[in-house]
């Protein structure tokens, strides 16, 4: 390693290291936040489970599991964003940008409204569409919904070019199309029907089990470390495609596989956990402010933003929610868009010098 | 060295025929100038040369060795990219030139490749700069990062796309010699467009005047005739001898 490296490094262990200090401190306070009021006694007592039943219950079956998923789906959104973005050479690029989160929602729908959560349930009652004949089915649904429209869209820029902005306009297209169908799915559903359909569409981390977290983890640190090997191809990328093309980088391949994983992180994330909005671009633009776009460091540290975000978003909205969690999904996009709105004007890529 | 052999490309099949029939010859240490006016298929052929864009006729050689069928990264050891419109992300300049590495690396730089980038940095007098982050420096500064990150690719030909493009007259003459020694030094051949024809007639050894795809003249500077040029670019111009060196006035109405 040369002396050059070796200083810049050090800024960034920094950063990262802090962020990582961050990230673990709001992750226990996490454990002790929440609506039943549990001192933090009986917490620590409970974590060693050695509380009362329910308290054990409440640490280990909600809060850990929910913790987990923060922090999991947190750093897949923000890294998918982080990638989407330099894939796409576009600022406005996010983890949805191929019409995930929309084909989601619409499978999601699909089963709540038509199957009422569950394929054997037909019952209208709301115990129905909170808990379903299989938890799962929702989910699943959800997911297999996001796979279609990924597959769709990267199918019809396969005829095409790879260029970026085929991509977007495919993406925006396909999104309308799951869009309308739900609109139109809505509109037949019953007013029970539509109240759950909306209600998972609110981001919701208390969906999370141990179950779901081990998915959404496998899936989300292969595509880390998918990302990771390829973070200098990234780095050529920034300096166009030709350029990187002439830099030896297989430019449409790379695309290929990044948007695929990508979408597939959100996919995960979102069929489990609902909508969670602005997470995937907040973190990276955060990141690249902090530390600029060199990805072996911006992969980490996105990845950390966006953890931190998430937790920080949940811990609010159960703070807040006097009694029960607000809909975190509506926390992050409401720190979201002001911070979405200050980095369209602040850009200093839109001014003309 | 580099030999292209009635090369041809269209976009589409059946589309019009945008390089048609280009035969072109470059030996190690020459520098080539591609004169041409816009969408006369000068950029189109660098894309083709670098691999960028595959051919759909002809042969493109090096040394003998058929370079169409090589993969992209063996291609991005034999020629490098210096584009009009340079941009690094923000990444350092000693970063920056390292990317020039990938080729060779794929996924983690070794030793060896930070031991290339130090010696290039020295070479080039960057090593002040190194940990500068390329977007801070100016734009000739740049345009030297950008010769050194294609230097890091250790290629045979370096292909120049317009590079006093963006530059005022002082960086001009520095960046076309930094890069006519590297030439001469190290035996690599360039392959430059340049607009400005008193640069080109300085600069170069062999010039390519290319016009709907064809390379229409191909010579030493005994080329620049005001014939030539009016054929070319459709441009009225005087060549006046100063000393021993013929000077392009243009705008000349006959």
């Amino acid at each position: 390693m040369d002396g050059y490296a070796r200083k810049n490094l050090r800024r960034k262990r920094a950063v990262m290291l802090s962020l990582g200090l961050l990230t673990a401190l709001l992750c226990v306070a996490s454990l002790f936040i929440g609506s039943s009021h549990m001192s933090v006694a009986d917490g620590v007592a409970a974590l060693l489970k050695r509380s009362t039943a329910a308290n054990n219950r409440i640490i280990w079956n909600i809060r850990v599991p929910r913790i987990l998923a923060a922090m999991i789906a947190g750093a897949g959104l923000s890294v998918s964003g982080l990638i989407m973005q330099t894939v796409m050479n576009n600022a406005m690029a996010s983890p949805s940008t191929l019409g995930v989160s929309n084909a989601a929602v619409f499978g999601a729908n699909v089963s709540i409204i038509a199957f009422a959560g569950g394929f054997l349930s037909t019952g209208n009652n709301l115990k129905n569409y909170a808990v379903g004949a299989n938890p799962y089915a929702t989910g699943v649904m959800a997911f297999a919904f996001s796979m279609l429209s990924i597959l769709l869209i990267l199918g019809l820029c396969r005829v095409r070019a790879f260029s970026p902005n085929v991509v977007v306009l495919a993406g925006i297209a396909v999104g309308a199309v799951w869009t309308a169908a739900t609109t139109l799915l809505q509109f037949y559903a019953t007013d029970v029907g539509i109240s759950a359909a909306v209600i998972w569409n609110f981001g919701d981390l208390g969906r999370a089990t141990y179950r779901t977290d081990w998915i959404m983890l496998a899936v989300v640190t292969f595509g880390i470390a998918v990302f990771s090997l390829l973070a200098w191809r990234y780095n050529a990328l920034l300096s166009g495609e030709a350029a990187a093309a002439a830099m030896g980088v297989n430019v449409e391949l790379l695309r290929f596989v990044s948007l695929l994983l990508a979408s597939m992180i959100t996919a995960v994330c979102v069929s489990f956990l609902g909508v969670i909005g602005f997470v995937g671009i907040i973190c990276p633009h955060v990141t690249k402010r902090l530390l600029g776009q060199d990805h072996r460091v911006a992969l980490p540290v996105s990845a950390l933003c966006g953890s931190l975000l998430l937790l920080a978003a949940d811990d609010l909205s159960r703070s807040l929610g006097n009694g029960s969690a607000l809909p975190v999904g509506a926390i992050t996009s409401l720190l979201g868009a002001p911070f979405f709105v200050a980095v369209i004007f602040s850009g200093r890529e839109n001014r003309p010098c | 060295m580099l030999s292209v052999e009635n090369l041809s490309f269209r976009y589409r099949r059946r589309g019009p025929m945008v390089l048609d029939g280009i035969d072109l010859e470059l030996n190690g240490g020459e520098i080539g100038i591609l004169l041409g006016r816009n969408g006369s298929g000068k950029t189109t052929l660098f894309r083709n040369i670098l691999g960028i864009c595959t051919p759909s006729g002809g042969a493109i050689r090096f040394g003998g060795e058929d370079f169409i069928r090589l993969p992209r990264r063996e291609k991005a050891r034999r020629v490098a990219y210096v584009p009009q419109d340079i941009r690094f992300g923000a990444l350092s300049v000693y970063d920056s030139v390292l990317l020039g590495r990938v080729a060779y690396f794929g996924y983690r730089a070794s030793r060896a490749d930070h031991a290339v980038v130090e010696r290039i940095l020295a070479e080039m007098r960057l090593e002040a700069c190194a940990r500068r982050n390329v977007e801070e420096l100016s734009g000739g500064e740049r345009q030297k990062v950008a010769i050194a990150r294609a230097m890091a690719q250790e290629p045979r030909l370096m292909i120049f796309d317009e590079p006093t493009g963006n530059l005022d007259i002082a960086n001009e003459q520095q960046v076309l010699e930094e890069a006519r020694k590297l030439a001469r030094s190290k035996g690599i051949a360039i392959l430059s467009a340049l607009h400005d024809l008193n640069q080109a007639m300085a600069f170069g050894d062999r010039f390519f005047f290319i016009k709907a795809g064809k390379i229409r003249y191909a010579g030493g500077r005994d080329c620049f005739t005001p014939e030539v040029i009016k054929d070319i670019f459709d441009a009225d111009i005087k060549i006046v001898e100063i000393g021993n060196q013929s000077i392009i006035l243009g705008g000349i109405s006959q």
